[in-house]
């Protein structure tokens, strides 16, 4: 059966009602590839995009809120720089117009760059439930294993929180492709950086999920970024990260890049020090 | 083995001193071009809608190499909607292919030996029930050693894959004593090199109909070379080729992908099974990037001597080159590589052995350049190794080396017109007007800006001996149109236009006055492949040939008319004018109907056929290799992240003298997309694979460059008059993207002080060679 | 199981059964005989199977027909006006950006949301519109400057 309900409600209701015998789509970017490989879905299909308010964008509380069927296209907007970038190097404008938040924490990819940055903005993200109701978590929380997640069979993504934007001093993203568009990375990281002075650290492809740099960004904490600093938070986030050997890139060249990127998105967060995000 | 040189060079062909007058010269926008952008030209998956009855899906090797022991198909024959199976025992023919030998079964009767071999064909009512249907059919292998590198193939006890041994064959060149001059040599470099599996990657996938009715099988899909894949295609059904007739859909890019045979036996197999059916059969991606061929990876050791002046003296060179599993074109690819080995400069003293050698990975045959591209990449990044040896100027060591018009080259053919000097000052002086070549470095510590420069040349057609002749033929028709006739295949090159072009030009036509029928075998004559960047010189000078013949006859009516003595009048722009009288002339159209009705046939045919001759074995030396030569010279501009490896090409420069731009948007648009391939294959192209096994057979994994990998390239045309081409054109299909990848390589090396020797530089490759000093 | 789909394409109604796990691709290609779309990847990748789904460009390989339901479709078939070429289209063919043209129908369709969008497009906004499109003929030379004409035509 293929289900598209109008509402998100109903969409929960499914959801909860057939659970693992229901498979969620979104923009499809992820789900109809490994159909197109000869996966079958083979369960029934619960289409979200007819869903009304799933494409949303809200402010409340000083916090912005996304629909999970938030699109790369409308985060590529947006003021937040690591999300924005992040969103803007995912695919071509074919796959940004479809590919959805939602999609991508669920997907749960090591190379998630969406996941990645907002790793770095400490998001949280909604489980909701027809019957249960909702609960957030912290996306740190959320990653569990090679893309396994915290999301229950009778669960659906429905929003994602960035806590305080108005408290962000500013972020900062960068992605190694091999070539100048369409990129699944060979290592990407994001870096934010709060009024408070905390320092967020996130990586991908070099773990089996999108990664928070934890030991580094303890050395960072309420400490200037010198030089010094910054290379030894280089050396931390080099050894903390955990890549593996593939044909697309070494493992080797993965732990050096997280030096190299760390380096840079931190660097970055000083020289935009002074920006004022909304 | 020693065949002796003919001493007897043939002349070169005819020359045409008569200069284009008409639309030869201009940037004719396509005759297809209306149903291209419409969406309405149809490309073989097209040909399906309201068509296909029955399709096809092939089996292929589960194994890079074994035994098959068994093929059981009563499973898949029961398989609800499929309407038969076939295996090697159903074949009618000799159940053979392969372009050079017939070495390669259709369907596999015994040993396996990629993973592309098929082994059972399943003809269903839909493309799901084939599937269904080719998972049912059950094959025992008995695996055997997988030989994946020419290491392996190459290693004291490694398994044989024929029973000749793994080594294929060979070529060599001998000239002159490399051994003494070397010794003498101020200076000797070596390196070696090694150069990846590219993959075609067009994006028009495999896919074509066929029916057999009234014994006539008719096959609908794309290739190369249609008359020579209906001479496969019988012999290996067993058919005369009479009854078989091939038409060529739209055709969505090849770039030698197309010249093996694909999906036209299954189809042809499948349809003799089946008569009356429309039988339609398209490979996927995945599929289509196991079962195809792909460009050699090629080993090159190169040792080159010089004086200190940086004359060169010697160079010694040996190539190993995975052949794969068959034999394709490999032997042809082998020998280009060979007489390309020293590419456009003079060097008195060589000796080259090009080994080929069988592996179990995809057989390797023609692709764009073929085995002339990979050998630029070794002389040109030994000269720059040796640029910097010497502390010389890249660019002045080039000019002082490069052959002028009447050196020889390595086969010991003398070059009429030699243009690489011109091309090299071209490409240069327009790199230098930007800041006088000066290059600015970035702020940032970590990027570093730099350039390199490569100059190339390339033997035009099949050359060696090897029977090359385009045929066509120019007719009006009842409408008044002329209609040109020619068996060559538009694979997106452009084909089309150059043929209506040289026909208009040459019948004083508008070009709307020109039709083109190509590529059926039915209603066309043998023009040769669409390779070999060999179609506008061979078949441009076989239509021209033709309407030559047209045109006599067009003005034998139009004197008659005119009362003027033929040399009198001229064809143009669709009149016959006297050329001395003003006002006096007449309609081609009318002229046309007049001449129809007086007798006059304005129908002819002509065949273009100039002639090579086959080298000397032992010595690689062959008077009259190619029908000539062309020239080309590129500079690329890049940057590089030191720290990350990335690099981004900035500018790129590509001259090539083409002799005459038939139609010169056209030939900007092979220069520009020649470098796109050609930074593809510098920068991030590679087929990955494991004992046998395509690891990125997609195009997620196998990656192409997109927009914002390829700058702006500025294209400089030049056009010396080729003595035999025709109008004086030469060709320009492969020399671009020859050029492109060793100029991007010496970029590399200029901006980092490191020089890659390993293809593809990626991120990763190039941030190793910088931490371990080279890329190995 | 199939689906009954109800949309618009190319600006008239469609009412069909379709398969549910039928790819807008296979529904445009295989049931409407709209081949002008064209599946070179179906990864996404290429862009060849450009459609505009509610004015965006999307990948029809990517999309299930049944998400199209409700929505209105728009493919390469559409862009021209009966026998007049849209500026696009003829500006392709002026600059030869149609090599061997089976990029061509994404491409348009990419190029068309650019120009519907922005009035002025800037070098790096055009790149950005294509990027998902892949051309191994031309190096992307005369499709840039095919949609500048176009885009200038727009403006005058
Ligand atoms: C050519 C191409 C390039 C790409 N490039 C990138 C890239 O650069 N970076 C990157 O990160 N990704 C990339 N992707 C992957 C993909 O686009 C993203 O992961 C995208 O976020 C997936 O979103 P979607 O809406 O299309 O997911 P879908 O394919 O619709 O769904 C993906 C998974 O999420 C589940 N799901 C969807 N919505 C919900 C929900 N609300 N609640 C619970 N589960 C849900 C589905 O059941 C499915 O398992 C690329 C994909 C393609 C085809």
């Amino acid at each position: 059966m293929f289900y598209r309900p109008d509402t998100f409600a109903a969409a929960l209701r499914l959801k909860a009602d057939h659970a693992a015998a229901i498979k969620p789509i979104s923009g499809g970017t992820d789900l109809v590839v490994g159909l197109n490989r000869g996966q079958s879905l083979g369960v029934d299909v619960l289409d979200l995009t007819a869903a009304k308010d799933y494409r949303r964008i809200d402010h409340a509380d000083g916090s912005l809120i996304l629909s999970g069927g938030t699109t790369f296209a409308q985060l590529e907007q947006l003021d937040i720089a690591c999300l924005a970038r992040a969103a803007a190097s995912v695919g071509g404008p074919q796959i940004r117009n479809r590919g959805t938040i939602a999609g991508n924490l669920a997907t749960a990819s090591p190379a998630g760059d969406g996941s990645v940055a907002l790793l770095a903005l400490d998001a949280e993200v909604e489980l909701a439930h027809a019957d249960r109701g909702t609960r957030w978590l912290r996306l740190i929380d959320y990653f569990e294993d090679y893309r396994q997640t915290a999301l229950g069979d009778d669960e659906l993504i429905s929003h994602v929180r960035i806590p305080t934007p108005s408290a962000l001093q500013a972020s900062a993203w960068y992605k190694i492709g091999k070539r100048g568009a369409v990129n699944i990375s060979l290592v990407c990281a994001a870096a934010a950086r709060f009024l408070d002075g905390r320092i967020c650290l996130a990586f991908g492809s070099v773990a089996p999920i999108p990664m928070r740099a934890v030991q580094t960004e303890k050395l960072l904490q309420g400490q200037p970024l010198t030089g010094a600093l910054l290379h030894q938070a280089a050396q931390a986030a080099s050894a903390e990260v955990k890549p593996i050997d593939d044909w697309r890139a070494s493992a080797d060249y993965r732990k050096a890049m997280c030096a190299v990127l760390a380096r840079r998105v931190l660097e970055q967060l000083q020289t935009d020090d002074e920006r004022q995000m909304p | 083995m020693n065949q002796p040189v003919r001493p007897d060079v043939p002349p070169s062909p005819t020359p045409y001193a008569a200069p284009p007058h008409g639309v030869v010269g201009q940037s004719c926008g396509r005759l297809d071009g209306a149903t291209k952008t419409t969406g309405a030209i149809k490309y073989g998956a097209d040909l399906f809608w309201g068509r296909a009855e029955l399709f096809v899906k092939v089996v292929r090797s589960e194994h890079a190499h074994a035994e098959v022991k068994s093929i059981i198909t009563s499973e898949a024959r029961a398989v609800d909607q499929v309407m038969g199976v076939y295996t090697h025992n159903d074949m009618p023919g000799t159940n053979l292919q392969g372009l050079i030998l017939r070495d390669h079964e259709v369907l596999t009767s015994g040993r396996v030996r990629y993973m592309g071999d098929a082994i059972a064909l399943v003809v269903a009512e839909s493309e799901a029930t084939a599937r269904l249907g080719a998972d049912a059919v059950q094959v025992e292998y008995e695996p055997l050693p997988v030989i994946d590198s020419i290491e392996s193939a190459l290693a004291k006890d490694a398994y044989p894959l024929y029973k000749a041994g793994n080594i294929m064959g060979g070529k060599r060149i001998r000239k002159g004593n490399v051994d003494e001059a070397l010794a003498g040599a101020a200076v000797v470099v070596t390196e070696s090199f090694e150069t990846q599996s590219v993959d075609h990657a067009f994006l028009d996938l495999e896919a074509g109909v066929a029916c057999y009715q009234d014994d006539l099988l008719t096959i609908e899909a794309p290739g190369q070379w249609v008359h020579e894949e209906r001479r496969l295609i019988a012999l290996a059904l067993g058919l005369e080729p009479e009854h078989i007739r091939i038409i060529q859909p739209a055709t969505g890019g090849a770039f030698g992908g197309r010249e093996d045979i694909s999906i036209q036996i299954y189809l042809g197999l499948a349809a003799l099974k089946h008569p009356g059916k429309t039988i339609a059969m398209r490979l996927d991606r995945a599929e289509s990037v196991r079962a195809r061929h792909k460009r050699h990876a090629m080993r090159i050791e190169y040792t080159l001597g010089a004086k200190s002046d940086g004359s060169l003296t010697a160079a010694k060179v040996t190539v190993y080159s995975d052949e794969g599993a068959y034999a394709s074109t490999g032997p042809a690819v082998m020998r280009k590589a060979a007489s390309h080995a020293t590419g456009p400069y003079r060097v008195p003293n060589v000796s080259v052995d090009v080994y080929g050698v069988h592996t179990n990975n995809n057989p390797t045959g023609a692709m764009r350049g073929f085995g002339a591209c990979q050998m630029a990449i070794a002389y040109e990044g030994m000269m720059d190794r040796l640029a910097i040896k010497l502390e010389m100027d890249r660019f002045d060591l080039r000019i002082k080396n490069l052959i002028q018009s009447g050196d020889e080259v390595t086969t010991g053919q003398h070059i009429q017109v030699a243009t690489a000097v011109e091309c090299a000052e071209a490409a240069m002086g327009k790199f230098r007007e930007v800041n006088g070549g000066l290059l600015v470095q970035p702020d940032e510590a970590h990027l570093r800006r730099g350039f390199g420069m490569s100059v190339i040349c390339f033997g035009l057609g099949y050359g060696d001996g090897f029977p090359d002749c385009a045929r066509a033929r120019v007719a009006f028709d009842d409408a008044g149109k002329a209609v040109v006739y020619t068996g060559g295949v538009d694979v997106g090159q452009g084909l089309i236009n150059m043929v209506a072009q040289v026909a208009a030009d040459e019948l004083g036509l508008q070009l709307d006055n020109v039709r083109v029928v190509a590529a059926d075998t039915a209603l066309t004559d043998e023009s040769g492949s669409s390779s070999a960047t060999r179609q506008t010189y061979f078949t441009g000078n076989a239509v021209k040939l033709a309407a030559e013949e047209v045109k006599e006859e067009l003005l034998d009516i139009a004197g008659a008319h005119l009362q003027l003595h033929p040399h009198e009048i001229e064809l143009t722009s669709g009149f016959a004018r006297a050329i001395h009288v003003p006002g006096k002339e007449i309609a081609i159209k009318e002229l046309v109907a007049q001449g129809k009705k007086r007798g006059y046939k304005l129908d002819q045919q002509a065949q273009f056929k100039p002639g090579t001759l086959c080298e000397d074995f032992d010595t690689g030396q062959s008077p009259r290799s190619f029908v000539t030569y062309l020239f080309g010279a590129h500079v690329s501009q890049v940057l590089v992240d030191i720290e990350t490896g990335e690099v981004k090409v900035e500018r790129h420069i590509a001259c090539h003298d083409v002799g005459k731009a038939i139609n010169p948007q056209a030939v900007r648009g092979q220069i520009t997309g020649g470098v796109a391939q050609g930074i593809g294959m510098a920068l991030m192209e590679e087929v990955i694979s494991k004992k046998g096994r395509i690891l990125n057979g997609n195009f997620t994994d196998y990656i192409l460059p997109t927009i914002k990998d390829v700058p702006h390239v500025e294209c400089i045309v030049l056009e010396n008059t080729d003595p035999g081409g025709p109008f004086g054109a030469r060709g320009v299909g492969e020399p671009p993207l020859i050029g492109a990848v060793p100029a991007v390589l010496g970029a590399i090396q200029d901006a980092t002080g490191t020089a890659p020797n390993i293809l593809p530089c990626t991120p990763e490759r190039v941030w190793r060679m910088l931490q371990d000093g080279t890329n190995a | 199981m199939t689906w009954h789909l109800e949309c618009t394409i190319n600006d008239a109604p469609v009412t069909r059964d379709i398969p549910e796990d039928l790819t807008l691709l296979d529904f445009l290609r295989d049931h409407l005989g709209l081949t002008g779309s064209k599946g070179a990847c179906l990864e996404g990748e290429c862009g060849s199977c450009t459609v505009h789904l509610d004015d965006a460009p999307v990948c029809s390989c990517l999309t299930l027909a049944a998400q199209a339901h409700g929505r209105s479709v728009c493919t390469v078939e559409a862009l021209a006006e009966s026998t007049t070429l849209d500026p696009i289209q003829q500006a392709f063919i002026d600059t030869g950006a149609a090599q061997c043209g089976y990029c061509t129908p994404g491409l348009l369709m990419a190029g068309r949301t650019l120009l519907d969008r922005t009035a002025f497009p800037e070098a790096n906004h055009l790149l950005t519109s294509i990027e998902g499109n892949l051309c191994r003929c031309t190096g992307y030379a005369s499709i840039i400057e095919a949609i500048q004409i176009a885009a200038n035509e727009s403006k005058a």
